[in-house]
C-alpha cells in the first residue's frame, strides 16, 4: 500500500519533469528538469530494492552528466539576444508517433502473461552481491567498461583540444 | 499491489517522452538530454524485470551498471563534439546542419 | 551391295569436289575449271549408269544406308542414301543434262569474265540436285532443297551488274521461300507425329492410320506447297519467267530440266504420303492442270524466245503435277524424264540463236534455217517431241498422262489437258516458224554455233527421239522398272493416242497457217484479239496484282505494326527509364541532410509497421500466451 503511493509519487515526478525537459524553451531549465527526472528515477530504483544503483544514479548521472551538460550549455550559449525556437517543425508527426508507440507497446505488454514469480518481501542488500558478481562472472565486461571510459576520456580531450596552429579568433 | 506492469508502463511513457524530445529539439544538447531520458527508461525496465521475473539473480542490475557507464561515456563524447561544432559555426542547432545531401 | 552404296554416295560428291577445287585453286584458269567441272559430272554420269545397271539387275529392290548425324533429346537426325528405281532415273537425267549443258557452256560462256565462277556454281548446283535425289529423309531433302534454291539465285543473278538479273535472282529466292516455308512446316508436323524424318518410317506410320484424315490433308498440302514454289505452279509461278535473265545454259539446266523438276520429284518420292489423302491429290491435280492451261495461254503472246520456253516449262510442269495428282506415279516421272531432254534441247537451241544474233526478240529473227541448219533441225525435233507427235518421246509420256487423267474419271481436267496440248503445239510451232522460217532480216550476220555447242544439241536430239521407247512394253519398259508396289501393266488406248496426235497436228497446222505461210497475218490476229492479247501478253497482270497487294495491304499493315513497335514496345522501355529518373527527381527532397528528419522516418516507419501488424496479424505480437 505504502509502496503504491510511493510509486505514484515518484512516477509523477519523473513524468512531469521529463515532459518539462523536452518542452522547456530555455535550455538551462531543460537541464535542471533533467536533473529532477534522474532524481525520480533514483527513487524508483529504491522502490525496486536496487539501493546501490540508486546511489550510482545520483552520483553519476546527476552529479556528473547533468553538471557536464550545464557546463557545455554555458560554453555554447549564443551571444545574440534573439530568442531562437527550441523545437523544429516535426512536432506533430513526432507526437503522433510517440502516442502510437505508447499505445502499441502498452497494449502488447498488458496482454502478455509475464511469468512473474513470488518475490521476497524482505529487502536485502545486494550491494555486496553486485560487487562480487562484477569481479567474478562479469569481470570481462567490467574491464572493457574501464577501457571504454579511458577511450572516451582521451577522445573527448582530443576533440575539444585547440589546434595551436589554426586557432580560432 | 505493486506489480511489474506499473514499472513497465512508467518505463514506456518515459521512453516515448524521450523519443519525442530526440525528434523535436533543435538544440543539439537538448537532443542529448532526451537521449538520457531514453536510457533511464531502459534502466527502469531492466531493474524491474530483474526484480519481478528473476528475483534469484540480479543480472538486470549488473547490466544497468554497464548501461550507465556506456551512456555516460557517450554523453561526454557527444558534448565534446558539440563544443567542436560550436567553435566552427557559433551555433548548434540540429536542423541547420544539413550539408550531407544532394 | 556396299559398293553400290559407295557409288551412290560418290555421285554427288564428285561435283562438290569440283566446286571446291574451282573456288579455291583454279579460278584463274578458265579452261581448267571447265574441264574439272565437266570431268566430275562425267564421272557422276558413269557412276549413275553403274547404279542403273545394278537396279536393272535387281528390279524392285532398294538400298538404304544411313548414319546418325545429330541427336537432340527425341529429335534424331540422320544422313543417308536411298537407291531405288526413282533415284536411278533421276540420277541419270540430272547427270546427263548437266554434262551436256556444261559442254555447251564452254562455247556459250566463252569470253565472259565469270567463266570459272559459272562452272563452280554449276558444279555446286549439280551437287545439290544430286543430293536431293539420293536423300533418304525429309530433313536431308530440305537441306539440299534450300541449297538448290541458293544455286538458282546465284546463277540467275550471274550477271549481277545488270539490275534486272539481280532483281530476278531476288525474286526467285523470295518466291520459292514462300513455298519452302509451307514445306518446312509440313515436314516438321509430319516428322513430329511420326517421330522420325525418314521416308520409310513416315510412310509406315501413315499406313498404320495414325493420323486423322483432315490433318493428313493439311500436311500433304503443306508439303505440296514446297513443290508449288520450286516447280512454279500457280500462284508461285512468277519467278520462273524472270529467271530467264540468267545465262541460257542455266535456264536449260536449272529451269527446264532439273531444279524445277525437283518439285515433281519430291511429290513422286513422297507419293505414298500424298496418295493417302485423296483430297490433297485432287488439289495437286487441279493446281497442276490449271497451271498447265494458264501458262500455255500466256505463252501464246510472248515475243521473247526464252519467255515462251519458260511458260512452256511451266505448262509442262503443270502436266506432271496433274499426272501425279491423278495417281499416275509412272506417268508423272516419265514425262519429267522425257521433258528434261527436249526442254533442255529447246533452251540450248534458243541459246545458240541468241549467241549468234545477240537478241532475244523473235520478231528480229527469221529465216535462220539456212544459216543455222543444225540448230534448226534439232529445234524442230524438240518441238515435235513437246507437241507429242508419234513416235518421239514426248508422245509416249504425254499420252501416258492423258490416259491417267482420263482413267481417274475427271472429265474437266482431261479436256483441259487436251486443249493445253493443242496450245502447246501451236505456240511451239509459232516460235519455230517465226524464228527459223520466212524472210531473212538483212545484215543478220549469224552463223552456226561451234561444234562444242552443236554436239550437245545433236546428242540431246537423239535422246529426245529414243527416250520415249521405254514406254513400250518389253524388257526395258519403264513400267517394269518404276513402280511403287508392283509393276503396272502397260495400257495402250488407241483412242487417246490418236486424239492427242490429231490435236497436236491441228495446232501445228494452225501455226503454219498464221506464222509459216502467213495466210492469216499475225498482225490482224493481234488486232482482232485485242484486249485478250494484251492480257495474255502481260501475263494476266499477276505480277502487278501481287505488287499492289504487297505495297498497299502489306505495307499498311506493317506501318501499323511499326508504329506499335516504336511507340508501345519501345515506349514501355523508355517509360521505365523515365519513371526512374522522374521518381528520383521527386524523391530527392527527402534527403534533407538533417538527422532528425531521418530519425523521424525511422521511428514513424517502425511504429506504422507495428501498427499494421497489430491490426492485421495480431497473433504475431503476443508471445508467451495471451491472457
Amino acid at each position: 500500500m505504502v509502496e503504491l503511493i510511493l510509486f505514484y509519487f515518484w512516477a509523477a515526478i519523473i513524468i512531469i519533469a521529463a515532459i518539462f525537459t523536452v518542452i522547456s524553451k530555455n535550455i538551462y531549465h531543460s537541464a535542471l528538469w533533467l536533473g529532477l527526472t534522474l532524481f525520480g528515477v533514483a527513487g524508483i530504483f529504491v522502490l525496486l530494492n536496487a539501493y546501490f544503483l540508486a546511489g550510482i544514479q545520483v552520483l553519476i548521472y546527476i552529479g556528473a552528466v547533468v553538471v557536464l551538460t550545464i557546463f557545455v550549455i554555458t560554453l555554447t550559449k549564443e551571444i545574440t539576444g534573439k530568442l531562437e525556437k527550441q523545437h523544429n517543425k516535426q512536432i506533430i508527426p513526432a507526437l503522433i508517433s510517440c502516442l502510437l508507440c505508447v499505445f502499441l507497446i502498452i497494449s502488447a505488454v498488458l496482454k502478455t502473461d509475464w511469468a512473474t514469480r513470488i518475490i521476497h518481501t524482505t529487502a536485502e542488500d545486494k550491494t555486496a552481491k553486485i560487487g562480487n558478481l562484477l569481479l567474478t562472472d562479469f569481470v570481462l565486461p567490467f574491464e572493457f567498461a574501464s577501457v571504454l571510459l579511458l577511450v572516451a576520456l582521451i577522445g573527448a580531450i582530443v576533440i575539444v583540444s585547440i589546434d595551436k596552429e589554426n586557432e580560432n579568433a | 499491489m505493486l506489480s511489474l506492469m506499473h514499472f513497465v508502463i512508467l518505463s514506456v511513457i518515459l521512453f516515448s517522452i524521450g523519443i519525442f524530445g530526440v525528434l523535436t529539439r533543435r538544440n543539439a544538447i537538448g537532443i542529448l538530454m532526451s537521449l538520457e531520458l531514453i536510457f533511464n527508461a531502459i534502466n527502469i525496465n531492466m531493474v524491474a524485470f530483474s526484480k519481478f521475473l528473476t528475483p534469484d539473480n540480479i543480472y538486470g542490475e549488473i547490466f544497468t551498471i554497464f548501461i550507465i557507464t556506456v551512456a555516460t561515456a557517450e554523453s561526454v563524447l557527444g558534448l565534446a563534439i558539440i563544443l567542436a561544432i560550436y567553435r566552427m559555426r557559433q551555433k548548434i542547432y540540429a536542423d541547420e546542419m544539413n550539408l550531407m545531401k544532394w | 551391295m556396299d559398293n553400290i552404296i559407295l557409288t551412290g554416295i560418290l555421285i554427288p560428291v564428285m561435283p562438290f569436289l569440283a566446286f571446291l577445287l574451282i573456288v579455291s585453286i583454279t579460278k584463274r584458269f578458265k579452261l581448267l575449271s571447265a574441264i574439272i567441272s565437266i570431268t566430275a559430272i562425267f564421272i557422276s554420269l558413269i557412276l549413275s549408269i553403274v547404279v542403273l545397271n545394278w537396279q536393272l539387275k535387281n528390279p524392285g529392290m532398294h538400298l538404304k544406308y544411313d548414319l546418325p548425324w545429330l541427336y537432340l533429346n527425341n529429335l534424331k537426325m540422320h544422313i543417308g542414301i536411298i537407291i531405288n528405281s526413282l533415284t536411278c532415273i533421276m540420277l541419270l537425267v540430272v547427270t546427263t543434262v548437266s554434262f551436256l549443258v556444261q559442254v555447251y557452256s564452254i562455247g556459250y560462256m566463252k569470253g565472259d569474265d565469270g567463266f570459272s565462277k559459272f562452272f563452280a556454281f554449276i558444279s555446286l548446283f549439280s551437287f545439290s540436285m544430286l543430293g536431293i535425289v539420293i536423300a533418304d529423309n525429309l530433313l536431308q531433302l530440305y537441306i539440299f532443297w534450300e541449297l538448290v534454291g541458293l544455286c538458282s539465285y546465284l546463277l540467275i543473278g550471274f550477271w549481277y551488274y545488270k539490275p534486272e538479273a539481280a532483281e530476278a535472282g531476288k525474286k526467285a529466292f523470295i518466291v520459292t521461300r514462300f513455298g519452302d516455308f509451307g514445306f518446312l512446316i509440313g515436314i516438321l508436323i509430319v516428322s513430329y507425329l511420326a517421330g522420325s524424318f525418314d521416308f520409310v518410317d513416315i510412310e509406315n506410320f501413315i499406313k498404320a492410320g495414325n493420323i486423322s484424315d483432315k490433318l493428313l490433308t493439311i500436311i500433304v498440302i503443306l508439303l505440296f506447297s514446297g513443290a508449288v514454289g520450286k516447280s512454279g505452279q500457280f500462284p508461285l509461278h512468277i519467278w520462273l519467267p524472270d529467271a530467264m535473265e540468267g545465262p541460257t545454259p542455266v535456264s536449260a539446266l536449272i529451269h527446264a530440266a532439273t531444279m524445277v523438276a525437283a518439285g515433281v520429284f519430291m511429290v513422286a518420292r513422297l507419293f505414298p504420303i500424298f496418295s493417302s489423302s485423296p483430297d490433297a491429290m485432287l488439289v495437286v491435280a487441279y493446281i497442276g492442270g490449271f497451271t498447265a492451261l494458264f501458262s500455255a495461254t500466256i505463252a501464246l503472246a510472248q515475243n521473247d524466245i526464252k519467255r515462251v520456253l519458260a511458260y512452256s516449262t511451266l505448262s509442262q510442269l503443270g502436266y506432271m503435277m496433274l499426272a501425279l495428282g491423278a495417281g499416275g506415279y509412272v506417268a508423272g516421272m516419265f514425262h519429267l524424264y522425257t521433258h528434261a531432254f527436249f526442254k533442255a534441247l529447246l533452251f540450248l537451241c534458243a541459246g545458240s540463236v541468241i549467241h549468234s544474233l545477240h537478241t532475244n526478240d523473235i520478231w528480229q529473227m527469221g529465216g535462220l534455217h539456212k544459216k543455222m541448219p543444225i540448230t534448226s533441225i534439232t529445234f524442230l525435233i524438240a518441238a515435235l517431241a513437246i507437241s507429242g507427235i508419234f513416235p518421239l518421246s514426248g508422245f509416249f509420256s504425254k499420252d501416258e498422262i492423258l490416259l491417267t487423267v482420263l482413267h481417274s474419271g475427271n472429265k474437266v481436267l482431261y479436256y483441259a489437258a487436251l486443249f493445253t496440248a493443242f496450245l502447246t503445239a501451236f505456240y511451239m510451232f509459232r516460235l519455230y516458224f517465226v524464228t527459223f522460217f520466212g524472210k531473212e532480216k538483212e545484215e543478220s550476220h549469224c552463223h552456226e554455233s561451234p561444234a562444242v555447242m552443236t554436239v550437245p544439241l545433236i546428242l540431246l536430239a537423239l535422246l529426245a527421239i529414243v527416250a520415249g521407247f521405254v514406254g513400250l512394253p518389253g524388257k526395258f519398259s519403264i513400267y517394269n522398272f518404276l513402280f511403287l508396289e508392283h509393276p503396272e501393266e502397260v495400257k495402250m488406248d488407241y483412242g487417246v493416242a490418236i486424239t492427242s496426235n490429231i490435236v497436236a497436228i491441228s495446232g501445228i497446222l494452225l501455226a503454219f497457217i498464221i506464222y509459216g505461210i502467213r495466210i492469216l497475218s499475225p498482225d490482224t490476229i493481234r488486232e482482232k484479239a485485242g484486249f485478250v492479247y494484251t492480257i495474255l501478253k502481260n501475263k494476266y497482270y499477276i505480277d502487278e496484282i501481287y505488287l499492289f497487294f504487297i505495297r498497299t495491304v502489306y505495307y499498311n499493315l506493317t506501318e501499323g505494326i511499326k508504329w506499335f513497335d516504336r511507340h508501345i514496345v519501345d515506349g514501355a522501355v523508355n517509360l521505365v527509364a523515365f519513371l526512374c529518373r522522374w521518381s528520383g527527381n521527386k524523391l530527392k527532397f527527402t534527403i534533407t541532410g538533417r538527422v532528425q528528419n531521418y530519425a523521424l522516418i525511422i521511428v514513424a516507419g517502425l511504429i506504422f509497421v507495428i501498427l499494421a501488424i497489430y491490426i492485421f496479424m495480431p497473433d504475431l505480437i503476443f508471445a508467451g500466451g495471451v491472457k
